[in-house]
């Protein structure tokens, strides 16, 4: 450690007088304590050097690197070419909600229709457990009351049976409509449906999936 | 005259991104010298300063006004050091830990040799280029939180002002760290003074 008592309290602030960050009393103190002292002018002149060095090495280090591309890489990495997929999902989705509302839920009804038709038909071909594999016939089908709906009944070829129930109101038959035979003009325009097992679209008019009932064997 | 950072960035939050390209051109030298001498690997280095100006871009809306740019993007790039360097001790590198109260290490037979070898004078530059390629090694003695404050104050020329403001810590402390980090390097630089001289047999140039 310093010999010199004074440089004791002088040496702490060599470092900041270097960097002019030292009050102007402050300097006035240390300048008049370097001229006296020549170890604390050599610290200052070791402190001033190794600074420079510090400078120096550093700028030769940077100046080894090739900064062309940087900053292009940089602006590859924050520019947004593609949000990600989920944000592109929900994108599309609220665009669809707030653009398309109409086309949304008509695909959407159509598809629950089609389920509706489609689930009982495909369960339709599953024998229950018990029921040695045969065949379930619907034998009558019955809308509620006060429905304007009649059934149209269809039969592919490989026995399985598609029911449809139209909307009356263009014949108004009553209140209570019968099966078949009396939906003739309906029976009409189904018959282009395609027949299988894949379901045909349904009408729009369609309300109310009929319980099949009977299912003796 | 070029634009101001603070201009830039109001230009960048405005969607313009062709003006924080200008901004990372400013500072990208910068960034990646307190970087590298933060963690003395050249390409851990690249990759910080990189991850350094995504950060900033990413975050502008958190930048407040008040304090200059560069102040932050420094901040930024320091923690992120910090942060790798941590990881690295972690996985069983060393810790240093330093205590702002240990006694001065300030070895008195080398007193005014790097200054007097030194100085000013160019002729000695081939010394000065040994020694400023021993920099990065002596740097790495220095604990992280010191090496940090005595990076952006020689690479930047910050004030102890804004050092205190960029790193959040009292300006006494910025003044006691600054004082022992160079100490530390000085330390450092010396020993190899000194071996280098053992070695040319010679006293002085």
């Amino acid at each position: 450690m310093a010999g010199n008592p004074a440089c004791e309290r002088f040496i702490p602030l060599l470092s900041p007088y270097i960097d002019g960050e030292v009050s102007p009393t402050e300097r006035v103190n240390i300048e008049r304590h370097l001229s006296a002292c020549k170890a604390c002018t050599g610290r200052a002149a070791d402190l001033r050097a190794e600074s420079g060095l510090l400078r120096v090495g550093l700028e030769m280090a940077v100046d080894e690197v090739d900064f062309k591309d940087f900053a292009q890489k940089v602006m590859a990495r924050v520019t947004p070419e593609k949000p990600p997929v989920l944000e592109r999902l929900r994108l599309s989705l609220s665009e669809l909600f707030l653009y398309h509302r109409t086309a949304m839920f008509s695909s959407l009804a159509t598809a629950a229709v089609l389920m509706l038709v489609a689930i009982p038909l495909l369960m339709g071909n599953r024998a229950p457990v018990g029921y040695a594999g045969e065949r379930m016939t619907v034998q009558a089908v019955r809308t509620y009351d006060p429905a304007k709906l009649a059934p149209v009944v269809m039969e592919t070829d490989d026995g399985s049976t598609i029911i449809w129930l139209v909307d009356q109101d263009a014949h108004s038959h009553g209140a209570s409509p019968v099966l078949g035979d009396e939906a003739d003009s309906d029976e009409l325009e189904l018959e282009e449906a395609p027949a299988g097992n894949t379901a045909p679209k349904p009408p729009p008019a369609q309300k109310e999936e009929p319980a099949p009932k009977g299912g003796s064997l | 005259m070029a634009t101001d950072d603070l201009t830039l960035v109001k230009r960048v939050r405005g969607g313009d991104q062709r003006a924080f390209k200008l901004l990372v051109e400013r500072y990208q030298r910068k960034v990646y010298a307190v970087a590298l001498g933060m963690l003395k690997d050249k390409e851990e280095a690249m990759d910080v300063s990189q991850e350094a100006f995504v950060k900033v871009y990413k975050y502008l809306d958190h930048f407040k006004g008040d304090a200059s740019f560069y102040t932050w993007l420094y901040r930024i790039t320091v923690n992120i050091c910090i942060d790798i360097i941590r990881k690295r001790a972690g996985a069983g590198g060393e810790a240093v830990e330093f205590d702002e109260t240990m006694p001065m290490d300030v070895s008195e037979a080398n007193i005014g040799a790097l200054g007097s070898r030194l100085g000013t004078n160019p002729q000695k530059s081939a010394l000065r280029r040994e020694l400023a390629e021993k920099i990065q090694e002596a740097l790495a003695a220095v604990p992280e939180k010191h090496r940090a404050i005595l990076l952006l104050r020689e690479v930047e020329g910050m004030s102890y002002e804004d050092l205190s403001r960029t790193l959040d810590i009292p300006k006494g402390t910025v003044m006691s760290r600054l004082f022992h980090a160079r100490a530390k390097v000085q330390k450092i630089l010396s020993q190899y003074l000194e071996l280098d001289e053992a070695k040319s047999g010679v006293g002085s140039e």
